[in-house]
């Protein structure tokens, strides 16, 4: 908190002061995402990105920093803060069967994935390890397998749990044959989470380390329903993703959409807890001015940041999919001179 | 001699670093005030010259601003009872 004073004297020396309080809020950390997981650091080079998201199964014998994924750790040596978004989803490859593995001297043996996510009509749904198994604490195995290799990075990271809880619920889920509601499984989702966090926090871990859990934020009551304050006391930051898919989309719109609901709906210690956002794009089909809407991002995040309601602290730029940015050099240019600006320098 | 009033105020109560920031400060003071002399000069015969007006300010008040962080504030306007100054967040 800093203070300006304001004096006022006549030549008899009376005078009168008035004060005015102010804050200055810690820069907004730019940040990057690039397609498939590959090696961002030739993209974010002398450009002031300073986050970087990651997506990893607990499925992967191979989660910090992840197969041939050097990289990551020079990245995260030189200072870049890394989202490291860890999910029970099974990214399928090479099977889904049980696996036992040793991880340092212990040997773990962990069933196969029973749960369903994601089940869109029409569409393969993908597995994952159930909220069930991981209450069970059949999933143990998994998280001491990330743990281990995590201690070895040398710095901390924000784990992520879930990329986007409300996709994965938003048809229901399934584990072991029994179905649940969308809003069954956010309960379930709020447990497991919950179970999985305590069992990090129960171990050291490097310092630094926070969590999150990971949702799209496009569906109000599952926001709420998977952000009880009993979950949002062990958690670290929000997090919600913002994509601008329609010609009429602004950025102040999109970003400030999951915030307004938050802000209503969630508790004070929920609130008091700075964004993560993981996600953000630029759909060009839809926005073919694609720059341009970048360009707007920086004072829509300063503007949302000097209204009430928590703190947006750090925005990923998923280049990828719907966020892919195209053409490349026009597109990464431009999210370079938004994060040379205010609030991000 | 009256005590002089001062108020002041941000345009905002957060800042994201490098905004620009904009401090209003209304003030006054009862015995402040602004007058307008006029001088005609007027020789033996009666003749007279048009009228000049200057204006003079009775006890003009000196506007200070410090800042605990040290920011630099600069003028933008000051009308005599309304000042804009401006900082860089």
């Amino acid at each position: 908190m800093s203070r300006v004073t304001v004096t006022v004297r006549d030549s008899a020396g009376q005078a009168a002061t008035a004060a005015a309080n102010y804050t200055i809020l810690p820069p907004v950390l730019g940040g990057y995402y690039l397609s498939g997981g590959a090696d961002p650091t030739a993209d974010m080079a002398g450009g002031n990105f300073r986050s970087l998201t990651q997506y990893r199964s607990f499925a992967d014998g191979y989660v910090f920093p992840g197969y041939n994924r050097p990289w990551l750790v020079t990245l995260g040596r030189s200072g870049v803060l890394l989202n490291m978004v860890l999910e029970l989803k099974h990214y399928g490859a090479p099977d889904t069967g049980p696996q036992t593995f040793v991880v340092d001297g212990v040997t773990h043996t962990v069933p196969a994935p029973t749960m369903t996510i994601q089940q869109r009509p029409g569409t393969v749904w993908p597995k994952a390890y159930g909220y069930g198994q991981v209450l069970a604490g059949q999933c143990d195995g998994l998280f001491a397998r990330a743990l281990s290799q995590y201690r070895t990075m040398g710095f901390g990271v924000n784990i992520q749990l879930a990329s986007e809880l409300d996709t994965d619920h938003e048809f229901g889920t399934t584990e072991s044959g029994k179905a649940y509601t969308w809003a069954e499984s956010d309960g379930r989702a709020v447990q497991a989470m919950t179970y999985i966090v305590d069992w990090f926090r129960a171990k050291a871990l490097p310092q630094g380390t926070t969590f999150s859990v990971g949702l799209g934020g496009f569906d109000r009551d599952c926001f709420r329903r998977t952000h009880p304050e009993s979950l949002m006391t062990r958690l670290d930051h929000l997090q919600w993703n913002v994509y601008a898919t329609s010609p009429g989309h602004t950025a102040l719109d999109r970003f400030r959409r999951t915030k307004d609901w938050a802000v209503v709906d969630l508790g004070p210690v929920a609130l008091s807890r700075p964004v993560l956002i993981a996600e953000w794009g630029v759909r060009v089909a839809e926005l073919p001015d694609q720059a341009g809407w970048i360009a707007t991002v920086p004072p829509a995040i300063a503007r949302l940041n000097a209204e009430r309601g928590p703190f947006i602290a750090r925005t990923n730029y998923f280049n990828s999919g719907w966020g892919a940015l195209n053409p490349k050099v026009t597109g990464l240019a431009a999210l370079r001179a938004a994060y040379a600006r205010p609030p991000y320098a | 001699m009256a005590a002089p009033t001062v108020t002041a105020s941000l345009n905002a109560t957060s800042f994201a670093p490098g905004a620009q920031m904009l401090l209003t400060i209304t003030y006054g003071d009862l015995d402040n005030k602004t007058l307008t002399v006029t001088v005609v000069v007027t020789d033996t015969q009666g003749n007279s010259s048009a009228p000049v007006k200057v204006s003079a300010v009775i006890d003009p008040l000196v506007v200070t601003v410090t800042d605990t962080s040290g920011r630099a504030w600069t003028r933008v306007s000051d009308n005599g009872s309304v000042a804009v100054y401006r900082a860089v967040a």
